[in-house]
């Protein structure tokens, strides 16, 4: 373990002036169940940690007319517990019981989960340097591809691993910003970024920056859920995860879907929407849906590494499956 | 014969201690004026190591001892490992060491080490390693031992001739760690008593083994050197390096003061000792009858940078094919292989895992292909109590190993036959299986089943001391390690047995080399049948002598006497009786004590443990995930002394190799020689929520040959885990998995391609 600073700051505006000191190597932390074993094996380097979890309300899940908010030093433990997001966003709830185990469930927080780094082997090993710690190359792509993306790899080929990123994409959430120059709120799509612009980072917040908050907007899905295929049952980031979510109105032939949301995890270096499955599913009714027809159509055009084609026939079985269950 | 304390589930006597946190480990022992060692380790897979520059660190405050390939003293600790090395061999080999005062000053010393490194071309995998004009990773060549392994009974070739059925297919086995809770540490003291130089606390599965090669690498006569072996977490046969004992030891000697060093849980994954990968190509003759005529196995094992027990590992391998099922004749050949790749040792039933895989996996093809029940098929050809046909070729007299290849000679006891029928009969194997409650269509579910065979406990020439002392206390004095499979508890309870005492009564003195005679590593399931035996004969010989001392207090004849719960009584009159703790105190002497030694096994017969088991899988064909439902093992260890602790090593064993069969690999980068999954998360052992509903039943069969009629059990359910599930995901969904472990990935890519229409 690396010797580094602890500080706690009190406000958000504390954490901001800590963070803006450049001349020390300073990190953000909330829970630490992914950057003090980053810091001990030697794949992340730090002099100064800031504390961000203490900050009065930043804990928080409030509810109001628009919307429910989470504080980012929420913890995943947290969420399902919140009567509101177990009932009325039941792809959140699932997504976070799913998620690591109860130990790390409690300390674990909603921001950090979405500021996780990849899982990738060849990033946490200390002992190679891949592209997304500056090094000169993807070391995977030559080695074990079996747990890499299966499209919008570009250079890098990590899937990002935070299960509760797939499910907010499902429930058109933003994340709200603190920054230097005042806050600023990006939709859930806009605040994953691929390695496309930048190989080193999996998200656009800036250096300086904190996450405060995500933002669920009032009008919750009318059915929703989170289905993961891991390697065990417990402590294991998903293969292949799926989040999906259906708005619903009356019509004579039954159910009509007003909104789709389907998103993957496990698949791409963001969470990954499948955009032809919604268009698919909106406007049909219930029974008109084909849960096979709408899975076909997930993942168009993948680009599979030699170890990974699995995952392609994996997310569209699910994808299916939450169909099927949804409308079921 | 009866029994009043062998049988029991006496409980194990180091349960409170661990329950409660009191038990101390390795790691968990200091001296006053202890430093805290560290090890640099290689970050390239194969280099020279041309100059260390150690200055940086030395001048560091609290350093006090730096240990490097060129100034560490000369002896080695195995035919191709020195304490440290100038070439290193494989990424986390041990380039250099030192100790400081506390582990920050450590870690941070360990940075300023300048290491010049001549960078080899670098073997990833045996199939390289074996071809012509590869870099040596040794200088006897990549072969390691120099030679082939080859065995053979009657001949194949005949065999294959006389078949009408010839089957072949070729089985891939990772590399896997044993993962053990408790990382590798040693602690080393210089003088901490007049009578010894080194003291030395490690975790270890033999203190006298340890002790021999301590002394020979540094040079120093075992009676000087004394080693504990303090409380381990986590055995499996696998913790049996020295060298990081010896490091410890060297750099204590330079600082004057007491070292230890433990390992990281990355070092425990990547320095440990892992499973030996394997690719095995076996083949199969049958007579459309059913019967075996031939049975041919080569197989290729990944040893990794340094020889450890591999050659041990490589004949466990063979034995499931040489010997499980009646087969005139048979043939294993088998090819050990040195790579640039963490060290394969011991591990839990070393090589009969990966035999039994391929063995099990094609046998079950076999039964499908001549229209028989795989139980039926398994029923008619297992091998049966009078052993394999032909003639014994081993001498008259001589004590027959454990693992033989002739013919000719019978087994001392043999409970395959019961294994079957009692698993069976608990499966309900003959029944359909019970409705799935899940009703999902992409859930299938199947059985599957394997059987296995295994030593059954002779191990190395084994001693024991069993002693009354005046005071009344009774103490069985051995050299061995309980390495956590409860050999503190049984061999105390067998040592009662005899006696006629209370099974709390006997203490047990283990695991220090001071005052207890040599005795072997605890391994290969045989502390039970090779310990118990000498504690058998030491326990008869005090209980004659009490006899003949109780026998002129209590004016009977020896004959007329007999002993229970720790007290000799007239048997025709038990009201005239005097306790152990009476006599002892009459004795002249301060203790009797006797001892006995024995060379385990039998001259006549072989001694193998037997079991069979049987699984119920679901697999989910959307996914590719495998769910062991219901597992049932029945196995035939002679008697089973302590019912409990029997029935944890059973629990244990099928438990972890469900880890082997479903999850676990260790992973290392062909390009770099990297480990990359050098960690609980990623290594993916099961958790509690992927266990089965696991049943285990012991055979009746009393041994005619082990202690009280015991045999070996600690490795044995481990063996046939993988076949079973395998067998049960062909009977679920119809594909067969050739390569270990059958994760989602692996099972949906078979589904697609051997079963499209499943997919």
């Amino acid at each position: 373990m690396a010797v580094f600073d602890y500080v706690v700051a009190r406000s958000i505006q504390e954490g901001l002036d800590l963070i803006a000191d450049s001349s020390v190597a300073t990190l953000l932390i909330g829970g630490g169940t992914d950057l003090l074993p980053l810091l001990k094996d030697g794949v992340i380097a730090a002099e100064r940690l800031v504390g961000i979890d203490a900050i009065p309300g930043m804990d928080a899940i409030t509810q109001a007319d628009d919307g429910l908010t989470i504080g980012a030093a929420a913890t995943i433990a947290d969420v399902p517990d919140h009567p509101v997001i177990r009932s009325d966003y039941q792809v959140l709830a699932q997504a976070a019981i799913g998620l690591a185990t109860p130990q790390i469930r409690t300390v674990g927080t909603i921001g950090g989960n979405l500021n996780q780094r990849p899982r990738c082997w060849y990033f946490r090993s200390p002992l190679i340097p891949c592209l997304k710690k500056g090094g000169d190359r993807c070391y995977a792509l030559a080695g074990t591809t079996k747990y890499l993306c299966v499209t919008g790899g570009d250079r890098c080929f990590i899937v990002h691993p935070s299960d509760i990123g797939v499910a907010l994409s499902v429930l058109d959430a933003s994340v709200e910003i603190a920054g230097p120059a005042g806050a600023r709120t990006l939709a859930i799509g806009d605040f994953f970024s691929g390695p496309g612009r930048d190989p080193t980072r999996e998200n656009v917040l800036e250096p300086g920056e904190i996450v405060t908050k995500v933002l669920l907007p009032a009008s919750p899905p009318d059915r929703s859920l989170y289905l993961k295929v891991r390697e065990r049952e417990s402590g294991d980031f998903a293969l292949v995860s799926v989040a999906a979510a259906l708005w619903l109105a009356d019509s004579p032939g039954g159910p009509v879907v007003r909104e789709a949301r389907i998103a993957l995890g496990g698949v791409a270096p963001v969470p990954y929407r499948a955009a032809e499955v919604e268009r698919y599913l909106a406007g049909r009714t219930t029974p008109a849906i084909d849960a096979a027809r709408a899975a076909s159509l997930a993942l168009p055009n993948p680009t599979p590494l030699p170890e990974n084609g699995y995952k392609i026939p994996m997310a569209r079985n699910m994808v299916q499956r939450a169909v099927a269950q949804l409308i079921g | 014969m009866t029994l009043s304390v062998v049988g029991e589930s006496v409980v194990r006597r180091d349960l409170r201690e661990k329950l409660t946190g009191e038990a101390l480990y390795s790691a968990d022992l200091k001296l006053p004026g202890m430093l805290y060692g560290g090890i640099l380790r290689s970050p390239h897979p194969h280099a020279d190591i041309e100059a260390v520059d150690a200055t940086a660190a030395e001048a560091l405050p609290g350093v006090r001892s730096v240990v490097t390939p060129f100034d560490v003293p000369p002896g080695k600790l195995g035919p191709d490992l020195a304490i440290l090395d100038t070439r290193v061999r494989f990424v986390g080999d041990e380039v250099a060491a030192l100790a400081a005062d506390d582990p920050d000053t450590v870690r941070q010393a360990l940075q300023l080490i300048r290491v010049d490194y001549q960078r080899l071309a670098h073997v990833p995998d045996p199939e390289q390693s074996l071809r012509p004009g590869t870099v040596a990773i040794h200088p006897g060549g990549n072969l390691a031992t120099g030679d082939v392994l080859f065995l053979e009974r009657g001949s194949v070739e005949a065999g294959f001739a006389e078949a009408d059925l010839v089957l072949e297919d070729e089985f891939f086995i990772p590399t896997h760690s044993a993962a053990p809770l408790e990382p590798r540490a040693a602690l080393a003291a210089w003088n901490e008593s007049p009578d010894f130089d080194l003291t030395v606390w490690k975790t270890t599965r033999g203190v006298h083994v340890d002790r021999a090669a301590l002394s020979a690498a540094l040079g120093l006569s075992p009676e000087r050197v004394r080693v504990i072996g303090p409380y381990l977490g986590g055995g499996y046969g696998n913790k049996d390096e020295s060298r990081l004992a010896a490091i410890a030891a060297v750099l204590a000697s330079r600082a004057g003061r007491p070292v230890r060093i433990e390992y990281s849980r990355e070092d425990e994954f990547v320095a440990g000792r892992v499973r030996h990968a394997a690719r095995i190509r076996l083949k199969a003759g049958l007579k459309s009858d059913g019967s075996i005529t031939a049975l041919h196995a080569s197989a290729v094992l990944d040893t990794g940078a340094y020889l450890a027990s591999g050659p041990g590992v490589a004949r466990r391998t063979g034995q499931g094919i040489l010997y499980l099922y009646h087969c005139p004749n048979v043939k294993y050949e088998a090819r050990l292989v040195y790579t640039n790749r963490p060290v394969a040792g011991s591990y839990r039933a070393l090589g009969a895992p990966q035999g039994h895989f391929a063995l099990e996996s094609l046998m079950d093809r076999a039964a499908e292909r001549l229209g028989l029940d795989p139980l039926d098929f398994r029923l008619k050809n297992r091998v049966r109590p009078e052993g394999q046909p032909g003639r014994r070729t081993s001498p008259p007299g001589q004590v027959i190993d454990s693992q033989p290849v002739e013919g000719g000679i019978p087994f001392s006891s043999n409970g395959l036959e019961q294994c079957l029928e009692l698993g069976a009969e608990a499966f309900g194997w003959r029944e359909p299986l019970p409705a799935s409650p899940e009703a999902h269509p992409a859930l299938k579910r199947g059985k599957g089943m394997a059987m296995m065979l295994y030593r059954g406990g002779p191990g190395s020439p084994s001693s024991a001391e069993v002693r009354l002392e005046k005071s009344g206390a009774i103490k069985l004095v051995t050299g061995l390690m309980d390495v956590g499979e409860g050999a503190t508890t049984v061999l105390p309870q067998i040592a009662a047995e005899v006696l006629g005492a209370d099974s709390g009564q006997v203490e047990a003195v283990f695991a220090d080399t001071y005052g207890t005679p040599d005795a072997p590593i605890t391994a290969g399931s045989t502390a039970t049948f090779s310990t118990g035996a000498a504690v058998v004969q030491a326990a008869e010989k005090v209980r004659r002598e009490l006899m003949e001392l109780a026998s002129t207090g209590l004016e009977a004849p020896v004959d007329g006497l007999d002993a229970a719960a720790g007290e000799i009584f007239v048997k025709n009159d038990p009201s005239r009786r005097i306790s152990f703790a009476e006599l002892a105190g009459r004795m002249d002497a301060k203790a009797l004590t006797a001892t006995a030694s024995v060379i385990p096994g039998s001259a006549d017969a072989i001694v193998n443990s037997f079991g069979a088991h049987f699984a119920e899988v679901e697999v989910d064909t959307g996914t590719g995930r495998v769910r062991v439902v219901r597992y049932i093992a029945a196995h035939d260890s002679g008697r089973i002394i302590n019912p409990r602790l029997a029935l944890n090593q059973a629990e244990g064993a099928v438990s972890q190799m469900l880890g082997f069969a479903l999850t676990e690999e260790l992973v290392t980068d062909r390009a770099t020689g990297v480990t990359l999954n050098p960690g609980y998360l990623e290594h993916k052992s099961p958790t509690i929520q992927d266990y089965p509903d696991l049943q285990i039943i012991f055979a009746d069969v009393v041994d005619p040959v082990g202690p009280l009629g015991a045999k070996g059990l600690g490795e044995v359910p481990s063996v046939g885990v993988a076949p079973a599930i395998a067998n049960a995901i062909y009977n679920a969904v119809g594909v067969r998995l050739n390569r270990l472990p059958f994760t989602p990935d692996r099972v949906l890519q078979a589904l697609t391609e051997q079963r499209p229409e499943n997919g």
